[in-house]
C-alpha cells in the first residue's frame, strides 16, 4: 500500500464529512435548531399543504412589494 | 353519571352539565360555549384535521373574553413592545398561552397564515413564543389578538430586548462549537486506532507522517474555534488573578498541541492531538448544559412582565381617561377593576376590595383594604372597584423593582462559580508549577532547552486529562442521578459541592414548610344537610378557604351531585350567597354571619368557614394552613448536621413564630418583602456564611436568586423554579435533608477521588519529571486511574438516607 492511497483515503472521507458540518452549521445560523420540539415535529406533520402555505405567504409578500412599487411610481 | 370528554378540549365532565348537538350525523359534546364556537368555527374554515392531529391531548377550555383588546392599539404599547421596519411592516413578540401540544401551534400557525396582512408568523412549540410580522395598513394588532382568542388560545406581549435576544446568540455559538468538536474528536479517533496499532505492531515513519498531519489539521479548528471559549476564560481568570479551570484546560490543550507539533516536526516521539481534542469537547458540552438552564429563566421572566398592563385609568377632574404608566406622577388619581393588576404602588383614596398579595408576601389569603390602606404593586385586585393616589412613579414601583433585580441575578451569580473552581483551582496551580519547576531543573541540569521543554510538557500532559477530568464530574454525575431517583433535581453538577459546604438553611414559610393552602382541621355539622348544596356555594368561589372546604367535601363524599345555584354574589372579605329552589344558602366568616344577625362561636385561632340555610346555622368548619408532614424531624436532622436554620417569611411574627415553635426553629424574620428577604441573605454573606434558600413564590424568586444554592418546591411559582439550582418534585421536607446529605456525601467522594489523582499524580509525575514517560506508560497509567475513579464515584450509590430507622 502507496502513501497516496492513505493520503486520498483519508483526504476524501475528512471532505466529505467536512460538507456534512458546513450543512450543519449553516443550518444553527439560520435557526432551523432554534425550537427542538417542532424540529422533531415538522416530520409528522409535514405535507403538501404545509407547502402550500409557505407559498402562500411568499405570494403575500410579494404581493405587498408589488403595491408598495406601484404606490411610489408617480413620485418620481 | 357517566363522564364524557368534550369534543373541543377533551376535558371530562358528567353527561347532563354538557352542551349536546348533532352536527353531521356526529352527537357532539361540549363544556361550554367557547368550545362549542370555537369547533364551528374551525370546521367551517376546513380546519378540523385539527382534532385527528390533536389525539388525546387536553386543552384548556375555550374562554371567549374581548375585554382589554384595544389597549393593543395604544400608542404606549405600540412604543413598548411593536418594531417597526424600515419598509412600514410592523413586528411583535408574543407569548401565546394555553399551548399543550404540537397541534396547537400548527392550528394558530394556520389560522394566523389565513389572516389577510399578516405577513411572516413563526411560533416556538418550546417556549410558546411567536414572532409575528404584518401590515398595519391592512389589518390592527388587536385584531389579530382577537383571532388568536377566538381560536381559545391567548396571547400577550413580551419585549425579546430584554435578554432573549443574547440568550438565543450564546445557544448557537455553542452548538456551532460543540459540532466542530465533535467532529474532529471524532474523525481524530479513528486515526488514533491506527496510530495505536502503529504504536505496538511497529509502523513506517512515513505513513506515520500522514496521520500525524491529518490529526493536526483535525485537531487545530477544534482547539482554536471550540476551545476558545476556554482561553477567554482563562484570559478573565489571569487578569482577576484566579487560577480556575479554564486556566487548566486551555493550558493543558495548548500545551498537548504545541509538543504535538514538535514531536510532529522533528519525528520523534509521539503526537497527542487526540488528547487536546478529547479535553475540549468533553469539557465544552458540560459547560454548553449551564447555558441551556440560563436561557430557560429567561423564558419565564418574560411571561412576568408581559402580562403587566402598560397604560392605567386616571381620574382628572371627573373625566377618565387612559394614560400610559411611564406618564403617571406622584399624586394620581388611578381606577382599579376587578381582576385588574396593580402597577404602580399608591394610597386608596376611594372603595374598598379584597387584594391578592401572593406575589409579594407569599400568603394565598386575601387582604382587605379600605381608604387609606396602601396598595403595592404586584397585588391583584380581586372583587371591586376603587381608586387610589400613585405615591411612587412606575419605574420606583415594587413590581418594576422586582423585576429588575430579578434579570440582574440571573445574568451573573459570581459566587456559585468561585466556590466551584476553588478545588481545581488549587490543583491546577500546583500541576503548573511543578511544570514550570520541572522546566527550569532540567534546563539547568542538561542545559538542552529542547529536552527541558519537552518533559515539561509532558508533565502538564500526563496530569491533566485523568486526574481533573473524571475525578470531579464523576463523582458529581452519579450524585445527581441518586438525587434524580429521589425526587430532587439539581441544575448543575457544581450545585452538590457548594451545597455541602453551606452552613445555613433559609426557609420560606407559607408553601415551604407549610402546605400553602389552608385544609379543614375541625368540622361541625349541627344539622342535617345535603352536601352538595354546601359544595355547590364553594364551588362558585375561588377564596382559597373555599378551595380548602371543597377538598375536604370531596374528600368525604364519594358523590357530590353538581347543582346549579343562583343569585350567586360574593360580598367582599366576607363570603358567599345564593339561592337554590327558594332555600337562601349563606357561606362565609363570622362577620358575614353577625351581619345577617346569626349568632356563631367566632372563638378560634384558625380561620373560621360557617354555612346557614334559610338563616339557621348548619355547619362550622375550622381551617388552618397545616404544616408538612415531617417538616420538624426534618428540621431537626438538619440542625444536626451543624447547619444553622432559619425563617424568612412575609406573614405577620405571630403565626410565623406559631409555625417556628412547631418545626423547632429558633430564628424567625417575619414581614419581609421580596427585598428585604434577598437583603437578609446578603447580611449572611457578609458574615462569611454559604447560603441556602428553599421557597416557591414569586415573592422568593429574588432572595432565591441571590443565595448560593436556591431550593424551589415543584409545584410553586415558575419564576422561583426557573431561579433556583434544585427542585424538590414530592415536595417533602426530608428531600431537603436528602439533598443535604447527599451532596455532603458526594463532596467527600470528589475529595476522595482528587486525593486519589493528587497520589498518581505523585508517583506519575515524577516520573514524568525524570523524563520516563512514554506513550505505553501514559496510556496505562491513564486508564487504571480513571476505573479507580470511576468505581470509587459509583459508592455514592450505597449511601443510606434513614440510617436510624
Amino acid at each position: 500500500m502507496s502513501e497516496n492511497i492513505v493520503i486520498l483515503m483519508i483526504s476524501v472521507s475528512t471532505f466529505l464529512g467536512a460538507i456534512g458540518l458546513i450543512a450543519l452549521l449553516w443550518a444553527v445560523r439560520t435557526g432551523q435548531f432554534d425550537d427542538e420540539s417542532k424540529f422533531i415535529d415538522a416530520t409528522r406533520f409535514d405535507n403538501e399543504e404545509d407547502l402550500r402555505d409557505a407559498a402562500m405567504m411568499e405570494e403575500k409578500k410579494k404581493a405587498r412589494k408589488r403595491k408598495k412599487e406601484k404606490e411610489y411610481r408617480p413620485a418620481d | 353519571m357517566s363522564q364524557i370528554a368534550c369534543t373541543h378540549c377533551n376535558l371530562t365532565f358528567p353527561e347532563d352539565v354538557m352542551i349536546a348537538e348533532q352536527h353531521n350525523d356526529k352527537s357532539l359534546f361540549f363544556c361550554c360555549k367557547g368550545c362549542q364556537g370555537v369547533y364551528h368555527l374551525l370546521n367551517s374554515e376546513g380546519l378540523d384535521t385539527f382534532y385527528d392531529k390533536l389525539g388525546d391531548t387536553k386543552l384548556q377550555p375555550a374562554i371567549q373574553n374581548n375585554e382589554d383588546l384595544e389597549k393593543f392599539d395604544l400608542e404606549g404599547f405600540k412604543n413598548k413592545y411593536i418594531h417597526t421596519h424600515a419598509d412600514g411592516l410592523c413586528e411583535v413578540n408574543l407569548i401565546i398561552e394555553g399551548i399543550h401540544c404540537s397541534a396547537c401551534v400548527w392550528l394558530n400557525e394556520k389560522v394566523l397564515h389565513k389572516t389577510e396582512g399578516v405577513i411572516e408568523t413563526s411560533i416556538n412549540y418550546t417556549n410558546n413564543k411567536a414572532k409575528i410580522i404584518w401590515d398595519p395598513e391592512i389589518i390592527k394588532l388587536s385584531k389579530i389578538i382577537e383571532t388568536i382568542r377566538s381560536i381559545g388560545y391567548n396571547a400577550y406581549p413580551y419585549d425579546p430586548k430584554l435578554q432573549e435576544e443574547r440568550a438565543i446568540r450564546t445557544r448557537k455559538t455553542y452548538y456551532s462549537r460543540i459540532l466542530v468538536a465533535v467532529f474532529g474528536s471524532m474523525n481524530i479517533m479513528w486515526l488514533a486506532v491506527a496510530h495505536y496499532a502503529g504504536y505496538f505492531g511497529g509502523i513506517q515513519q512515513s505513513f506515520k507522517d500522514i496521520l500525524n498531519v491529518a490529526e493536526f489539521i483535525l485537531a487545530t479548528p477544534v482547539l482554536f474555534y471550540s476551545g476558545w471559549i476556554f482561553f477567554r476564560g482563562a484570559y478573565y481568570g489571569y487578569k482577576n488573578n484566579i487560577v480556575n479551570m479554564d486556566t487548566l484546560v486551555a493550558s493543558g490543550a495548548l500545551s498537548a498541541y504545541i509538543y504535538s507539533i514538535y514531536a510532529m516536526i522533528t519525528q520523534r516521539g509521539e503526537v497527542y492531538f487526540d488528547s487536546v481534542v478529547m479535553i475540549i469537547t468533553f469539557v465544552l458540552v458540560g459547560k454548553y448544559l449551564e447555558v441551556l438552564s440560563k436561557k430557560h429563566a429567561v423564558d419565564t421572566l418574560d411571561g412576568l412582565m408581559g402580562s403587566t398592563p402598560t397604560e392605567v385609568t386616571t381620574l382628572k377632574d371627573g373625566i377618565k381617561s387612559l394614560v400610559s404608566i411611564e406618564n403617571i406622577v406622584v399624586g394620581d388619581i388611578i381606577e382599579l377593576k376587578p381582576g385588574e393588576k396593580v402597577v404602580i404602588d399608591g394610597e386608596i383614596t376611594w372603595g374598598e376590595g379584597s387584594f391578592d398579595e401572593s406575589s409579594l408576601t407569599g400568603e394565598n389569603e386575601p387582604v382587605y383594604k379600605k381608604s387609606h390602606d396602601t396598595i403595592l404593586s404586584g397585588s391583584l385586585c380581586l372583587d371591586s372597584v376603587l381608586h387610589y393616589s400613585a405615591t411612587k412613579d412606575a419605574s420606583n414601583s415594587m413590581l418594576t423593582s422586582i423585576v429588575n433585580l430579578l434579570e440582574e441575578s440571573i445574568t451573573k451569580k459570581p459566587r456559585i462559580e468561585q466556590l466551584a473552581n476553588s478545588i481545581s483551582g488549587y490543583f491546577s496551580t500546583i500541576i503548573l508549577l511543578i511544570a514550570l519547576l520541572t522546566f527550569t531543573g532540567w534546563y539547568f541540569w542538561s542545559e538542552s532547552f529542547e529536552q527541558a521543554l519537552i518533559v515539561g510538557i509532558s508533565v502538564i500532559v500526563i496530569a491533566c486529562p485523568c486526574a481533573l477530568g473524571l475525578a470531579t464530574p464523576m463523582a458529581t454525575l452519579v450524585g445527581i442521578s441518586v438525587a434524580a431517583k429521589r425526587g430532587i433535581l439539581f441544575k448543575e453538577a457544581s450545585f452538590l459541592e457548594t451545597m455541602a459546604k453551606s452552613d445555613i438553611l433559609a426557609l420560606d414559610k407559607t408553601g415551604t414548610i407549610t402546605e400553602g393552602k389552608p385544609s379543614v382541621v375541625k368540622a361541625e355539622y349541627l344539622q342535617n344537610f345535603d352536601p352538595a348544596l354546601l359544595y355547590a356555594l364553594v364551588n362558585t368561589s375561588n377564596h382559597p378557604i373555599s378551595k380548602g372546604i371543597k377538598a375536604y367535601l370531596e374528600s368525604r363524599h364519594d358523590t357530590l351531585e353538581m347543582l346549579t345555584l343562583e343569585e350567586i354574589t360574593s360580598i367582599e372579605a366576607k363570603g358567599v350567597k345564593a339561592t337554590y329552589h327558594g332555600k337562601k344558602l349563606l357561606g362565609g366568616n363570622d362577620a358575614l354571619m353577625e351581619f345577617y344577625a346569626l349568632k356563631v362561636d367566632a372563638n378560634s385561632e384558625n380561620a373560621l368557614f360557617f354555612f346557614a340555610i334559610n338563616d339557621l346555622l348548619v355547619a362550622r368548619f375550622e381551617l388552618t394552613d397545616t404544616i408538612r408532614k415531617g417538616a420538624a424531624k426534618a428540621i431537626q436532622s438538619i440542625q444536626e448536621l451543624g447547619v444553622k436554620v432559619v425563617m424568612l417569611t412575609g406573614d405577620h411574627e405571630q403565626s410565623a413564630q406559631k409555625v417556628a415553635a412547631q418545626v423547632g426553629i429558633d430564628e424567625v424574620y417575619a414581614k419581609l418583602l421580596p427585598g428585604d428577604k434577598s437583603a437578609m441573605i446578603d447580611t449572611f454573606h457578609q458574615e462569611g456564611h454559604v447560603v441556602v434558600m428553599v421557597g416557591d413564590g414569586i415573592n422568593d424568586a429574588i432572595a432565591l436568586a441571590s443565595s448560593d444554592i436556591s431550593i424551589a418546591m415543584g409545584n410553586g411559582a415558575d419564576v422561583a423554579i426557573s431561579v433556583s439550582d434544585i427542585v424538590l418534585l414530592d415536595e417533602k421536607p426530608e428531600s431537603i435533608y436528602e439533598s443535604y446529605k447527599l451532596s455532603r456525601r458526594t463532596f467527600s467522594a470528589v475529595k476522595e477521588n482528587l486525593g486519589f489523582s493528587l497520589l498518581y499524580n505523585v508517583i506519575a509525575v515524577p516520573l514524568a519529571m525524570m523524563g520516563f514517560v512514554n506513550p505505553l506508560v501514559a496510556a496505562l497509567s491513564m486508564s487504571l486511574s480513571s476505573l479507580v475513579v470511576v468505581g470509587n464515584s459509583l459508592r455514592i450509590k450505597r449511601l443510606k438516607f434513614k440510617s436510624k430507622e
